[in-house]
C-alpha cells in the first residue's frame, strides 16, 4: 500500500503541474477509492472474453466488508447468460415512507484488442494525468464511484432518510445481447423501485487544455439501431475472377452511405442547449450555435456546427459503418460479406425510415439491408423538475463557480431508455467532464483526467448525500 | 449398395464402354466418399486422419510398413501427409511421382445448399468440398496403386505416390514443400503428376481440350490495412477506417493489369481455336499469332481472362470491434494471381499506386514459395503418351499445353529438381466447378473417365524407357 501510494504521488506530481488541488497527495478515501476503481477496470466485462458476474462479485464483496448484510446484496444473472450479471444492493433509510434513489451504473464495456490500443486495455494506467484503460471513463468511472458511496454511507453511517440502492448492469454495450437494466425493469421491478435514477450521460464538456465549460444533463436521447448489410454470391477460386464480387459490391455501397448526411434537425432541447453554449463557446462556433439556436436549419450556421462531431451528432441521423467482415479464405472469392450500420436516430424518426434511406442510397438490390433487433422503444427523458436539478446546480455553483448546467440531447444511448418508462425517471448526469475527444468513449486508448475522476467522485457524493436527506 | 449401381446405371448413358460399374468402380467411389467426408480442411479437419485412412487401403492390398511413410511434424499434428512406394523392376530406372493434396479449402455449412462434407450424387455430378479440387485425382491416385498391387503389376520404374497437406492454406504448414526440403531422397523422381491439368468441357459438356499443365501464375497474398483512433459510433467523424478501405477496394477492382502472352498461352490458345469455333475461337487463332488486340474479346471469359494477365481481387474483409464503435482497424486481403515474369513487388507498387491513399498500407504478405524461373520443358516423354491415351479415350480432341491460374505444389518440385506437371484426364466445366467456392462439383463421367485416364497413362509412364 505504500509502494502504490508513493508511486501515485510522483506520477501526479510530475504529470499534471497546471492541474488543481487534486494533484497533491491523494487523501485516504481517494487511495481506496483508486484501488476499487482499478480492480474493477482490471476485471475484463467485454462480452467475447470478460465476466461481468464476476465484477458484480468483487463489488459485492467491498459492500460485504462494509457491513451489508447478506439480504441486501442480490447478485443476478439470467438463465444462459452465466457472466452477464450484476448486483443490486440497498441501503435501507430512516423513512420507512421515503422512495429510493437509484444508482444505475454498467459494468460491461466495448471490445478492445490489446494489438490496437498504445497500453493494455485491460490495466488501469496513469500517466501524464489520465487514467488510461477500458471503461475508464465507460462507465467504470461511474460505477466505481457508485460502490464508493454505497460504502462511505454504510461504513460511515451516513446519515440518510431515503433508500439508497446500487444497480449494476452488464449488456449496455451489446447491442441484441442480455440487458441487464432491461431484465430489473422487466423481472425485478420491486426491488430497483426508486423516486428517480441516476445513470451515465450529460457528460460535462472542458476544452483540450482541461478547462471546464459546462456540464450537461440528458433532455433526450437519439435511438441507436443497427442495419445489417449483407451480400451474397457463389464465390469461386480466386484464380479466375469475376466481374461481380461480393466485397466489391459492399465497399460501393458503404462509400455511398457514407457521403450521405441526414437532414438537419433539431429540438427544444438542442435548441437550448446551443443557445446556452454559444456564449461560452465563443468565436465563430459561438456565432454560429446563436445563429442556430435561432434559425435551426440547413445553412451556413448549420454547416459550422456539423464541422465538429458532437454538434454534427446534435444535428441530424447518423448512420456510420462499424463492422465489417467477409470471405472464408485467401484464395477464394467472397460467398459473403456482411456490414453493420450503427445508426442513431434523431427523435421523430422511425427505424424503418432510415432502412429505406439506407436502401435507396446504396442503390443496389444485391445488398440486403436488415434491421438488428431494436435496443429499446424510443423513450422521452423525464422532466427536469427542481428536485433534481436544485441541487446539480447548486453543487456545481459551489465547486466551479461560473460554470452552468446545460440540458442536452444525448448522442449516445443509455440505460435509461429502459427505466424511465418502467417509471423510474432516470436523469444521464455523471459531474464527469470529457475533452473534445470525448474522452476516446468506445475507441482506443480511451481515457479520463485523473482530477476530473476524482473530483466528480466528490461531488456525487455530496449529490447523493443532499438527495439522500 | 443397391440404390447406387442403379444410379450409376441410370447415368451410364453419357459414359463410354470404359466407364463400367463393375465392384472395381463401386469400390473406388467409396474410397472417394470417404476421402471427401473426411473433413480435411485447416479450421476443423485432419489431414493426417485421412492420410491414415489411404494407408489402410494400401496396407489391405499387400503394402508392407516399410513402403508407407506417413508423416507429420510435432507443430502440425493434423497436417499430416502419406509417401507410398510400389518398387520398379529397374533398380538403375528413375521413380515416377504421383503427387496430390489432401486439404480442401474451408467451406460453411450454412453457405452450401448441401453438406460439403458428405458426397451427394445429383444429376450426373458429384457434391462436396474436394470432390473436384483435388479428391478425385487424389482417390484415383491411392486406387492406382492398391490395383496395381493387387494385380501384381511390376513396374520398370518405380511408382511413388505423395499426398500432402496445406496446397489450399498459403501461410500454414506445406506438405510437398516440407519433403522437397526433408525428404528429398523419398520422394526422387524423373518428374511428377500433380493436378492443374484435365480437360476442358464447353458449356453443352462437350470435351473442347485436353489439358497438360507446364506453367503456372504465382499466387501472392497482399494485406491493405487501414487504422484510426476510433472512437463512439454516435460521434462519426470524416476520417473512417471502413470508408478509406472501401474506397481503395474500389478503385482495384476497376483496374485490369495489361495482357500478356507467352509461349504456353499461345500454344493453347492455337489449338483451342479451331476447337471453339466462332469469335472466340477466331480471337484465339488471331491471340496466338501475337494479335494482342484479341485478348479482350476471350477475357470476356473468366477462366480465358484469368491466363491472359495478372488479376487482383479482394476475397477477405475484416473491420471493426463493436457494433457501436468507430473502427480502429480495416484489412481487406488482395489474392493476386502473377503473370510470369512480373514480380511480387512491382504488384505491390501498383496496388499502392491503385488506391492513392497513404492511409492504406499496402503489403505483401509472406510468399507461398520462390517464384519460379520458368516454364518446365513440356518435352515429348511427357507429351506423347497423354496424346495417344487421349486419341483412344476422346478420338478428335486436342491435347494441349497449358498456364495454369492457379497454383500447384508443383510451384516446391519444380525447383527441387523434380520437374511437375498437371495431368489429369478429368474434365472441368467452363463455371470452374465451383472450385474453393460454394457447391463445389464435378461430373461424375469426368471422374470415372479421369480414373480410367491416369489408371493407364501412369502405367505407361512408369513402363517407357
Amino acid at each position: 500500500m505504500r509502494g502504490f501510494a508513493g508511486a501515485a504521488v510522483a506520477a501526479m506530481i510530475v504529470a499534471i503541474p497546471f492541474g488543481p488541488a487534486v494533484a497533491q497527495n491523494l487523501r485516504p478515501d481517494q487511495q481506496s477509492f483508486r484501488a476499487l476503481y482499478k480492480e474493477l477496470v482490471e476485471t475484463n466485462t467485454t462480452l467475447s472474453a470478460g465476466d461481468c458476474t464476476l465484477a458484480a462479485q468483487r463489488m459485492a464483496a467491498h459492500l460485504k466488508a462494509a457491513g451489508y448484510p447478506g439480504h441486501d446484496l442480490h447478485i443476478f444473472t439470467a438463465p444462459g447468460h452465466p457472466k452477464e450479471g450484476g448486483l443490486v444492493a440497498v441501503l435501507p433509510g430512516s423513512d420507512p415512507n421515503a422512495k429510493a434513489i437509484l444508482l444505475l451504473a454498467h459494468l460491461d464495456v466495448v471490445e478492445a484488442k490489446r494489438e490496437d490500443w498504445t497500453r493494455d486495455p485491460f490495466k488501469l494506467v496513469e500517466e501524464g494525468g489520465y487514467f488510461y484503460g477500458r471503461g475508464t471513463a465507460d462507465d467504470k468511472s461511474l460505477a466505481a464511484v457508485w460502490v464508493d458511496i454505497m460504502v462511505h454511507f454504510k461504513r460511515d453511517r451516513v446519515a440518510h432518510r431515503r433508500p439508497l440502492k446500487l444497480a449494476l448492469t452488464c449488456g449496455e454495450e451489446t447491442n441484441g445481447a442480455f440487458n441487464g437494466a432491461k431484465w430489473l425493469a422487466a423481472n425485478q421491478r420491486a426491488l430497483i423501485d426508486a423516486a428517480f435514477g441516476l445513470t451515465e450521460g450529460g457528460w460535462g464538456s472542458m476544452d483540450e487544455k482541461g478547462k471546464r465549460i459546462a456540464l450537461g444533463i440528458n433532455a433526450g436521447e437519439k435511438l441507436s439501431q443497427n442495419y445489417q448489410l449483407e451480400v451474397t454470391n457463389p464465390g469461386g477460386h480466386s484464380m479466375r475472377p469475376v466481374k461481380d464480387n461480393a466485397i466489391t459490391r459492399l465497399a460501393a455501397g458503404l462509400l455511398k452511405i457514407g457521403a450521405y448526411d441526414f437532414p438537419i434537425e433539431s429540438t427544444d432541447a438542442s435548441r437550448e442547449y446551443f443557445s446556452r453554449m454559444a456564449p461560452l463557446t465563443g468565436g465563430e462556433m459561438g456565432v454560429a450555435m446563436a445563429q442556430f439556436s435561432r434559425a435551426p436549419h440547413g445553412g451556413k450556421a448549420a454547416a459550422v456546427l456539423a464541422g465538429d462531431p458532437r454538434y454534427n451528432a446534435m444535428m441530424r441521423t447518423t448512420c456510420v459503418a462499424t463492422l465489417i467482415n467477409g470471405g472464408h479464405a485467401t484464395n477464394a472469392l467472397p460467398q459473403r460479406v456482411t456490414a453493420n450500420v450503427n445508426c442513431r436516430i434523431f427523435p421523430g424518426t422511425t427505424i424503418e425510415t432510415v432502412q429505406g434511406k439506407l436502401q435507396d442510397l446504396v442503390g443496389d438490390s444485391q445488398i440486403k439491408i436488415t434491421a438488428q433487433a431494436a435496443r429499446s422503444e424510443p423513450s422521452k427523458a423525464p422532466p427536469l423538475i427542481d428536485a433534481v436539478m436544485k441541487p446539480i446546480i447548486s453543487e456545481a455553483a459551489k465547486r466551479w463557480p461560473g460554470i452552468p448546467v446545460i440540458p442536452q440531447l444525448e448522442i449516445g444511448a443509455t440505460d435509461a431508455s429502459f427505466m424511465t418508462p418502467a417509471g423510474i425517471p432516470t436523469y444521464g448526469f455523471t459531474a464527469m467532464f470529457f475533452e473534445p475527444d470525448g474522452s476516446r468513449l468506445h475507441g482506443l486508448n480511451e481515457r479520463i483526467r485523473a482530477n476530473v475522476l476524482y473530483e466528480g467522485r466528490d461531488y456525487l457524493t455530496d449529490l447523493v448525500k443532499i438527495y439522500a436527506q | 449398395m443397391r440404390t447406387f449401381v442403379t444410379a450409376a446405371l441410370a447415368l451410364s448413358f453419357t459414359l463410354p464402354a470404359l466407364a463400367q460399374t463393375g465392384p472395381d468402380q463401386q469400390r473406388f467411389r467409396a474410397l472417394y466418399k470417404e476421402l471427401i467426408e473426411t473433413n480435411t480442411s485447416l479450421s476443423a479437419g485432419s489431414c493426417t486422419l485421412a492420410a491414415s485412412r489411404m494407408a489402410a487401403h494400401l496396407k489391405t492390398a499387400g503394402y508392407p510398413d516399410a513402403d508407407l511413410h506417413p508423416f507429420s511434424v510435432p507443430d502440425h499434428p493434423k497436417e499430416g501427409g502419406l509417401v507410398a512406394i510400389l518398387h520398379g523392376s529397374d533398380s538403375k530406372a528413375k521413380a515416377i511421382l504421383l503427387l496430390g493434396h489432401l486439404d480442401v479449402v474451408e467451406a460453411k455449412r450454412e453457405d452450401w445448399t448441401r453438406d460439403p462434407f458428405t458426397l451427394i450424387e445429383e444429376g450426373g455430378y458429384f457434391y462436396g468440398r474436394g470432390t473436384a479440387d483435388m479428391k478425385a485425382q487424389v482417390a484415383a491416385w491411392v486406387d492406382t496403386m492398391v490395383r496395381y498391387k493387387e494385380e501384381g503389376f511390376k513396374p520398370r520404374r518405380s511408382i511413388k505416390m505423395a499426398l500432402t497437406c496445406g496446397e489450399e492454406t498459403s501461410t500454414a504448414f506445406n506438405g510437398a514443400g516440407w519433403l522437397a526440403t526433408h525428404e528429398r531422397a523419398l520422394i526422387d523422381a524423373e518428374f511428377a503428376l500433380n493436378e492443374g491439368g484435365g480437360g476442358r468441357l464447353d458449356a453443352s459438356g462437350k470435351p473442347l481440350a485436353v489439358t497438360v499443365q507446364a506453367a503456372e501464375k504465382f499466387p501472392q497474398n497482399y494485406q491493405l490495412e487501414v487504422t484510426n483512433p476510433g472512437g463512439h459510433s454516435s460521434r462519426p467523424v470524416p476520417n473512417n477506417a471502413i470508408y478509406h478501405l472501401a474506397a481503395g477496394l474500389t478503385k482495384i477492382s476497376t483496374y485490369q493489369f495489361p495482357f500478356q502472352a507467352s509461349d504456353i498461352t499461345k500454344a493453347y490458345f492455337a489449338k483451342m481455336g479451331p476447337q471453339v469455333g466462332g469469335e472466340i475461337g477466331a480471337a484465339m487463332t488471331a491471340f496466338s499469332k501475337g494479335d494482342m488486340k484479341a485478348a479482350p474479346v476471350l477475357a470476356k471469359d473468366p477462366s480465358y481472362n484469368s491466363v491472359l494477365h495478372t488479376t487482383c481481387i479482394p476475397t477477405l474483409l475484416s473491420a471493426g470491434h463493436a457494433n457501436n464503435a468507430l473502427p480502429q482497424r480495416a484489412d481487406a486481403n488482395i489474392n493476386c494471381r502473377i503473370f510470369p515474369g512480373t514480380s511480387v513487388e512491382e504488384v505491390r507498387a501498383k496496388l499502392q499506386e491503385l488506391v492513392g491513399d497513404p492511409e492504406i498500407k499496402v503489403t505483401a504478405s509472406d510468399k507461398r514459395s520462390e517464384v519460379p524461373k520458368g516454364p518446365q520443358p513440356l518435352t515429348p516423354v511427357i507429351f506423347k503418351p497423354v496424346e495417344d491415351l487421349a486419341a483412344k479415350m476422346w478420338p478428335g480432341v486436342p491435347v494441349v499445353p497449358f498456364m495454369s491460374a492457379g497454383a500447384t505444389d508443383g510451384a516446391f518440385l519444380t525447383p527441387a529438381g523434380i520437374p511437375t506437371y498437371g495431368v489429369s484426364g478429368m474434365f472441368g466445366d467452363p463455371d470452374g466447378n465451383g472450385a474453393h467456392g460454394l457447391n463445389e462439383r464435378l461430373r461424375v463421367k469426368s471422374v470415372y473417365d479421369g480414373r480410367d485416364f491416369l489408371y493407364q497413362i501412369v502405367k505407361v509412364y512408369a513402363q517407357a524407357k
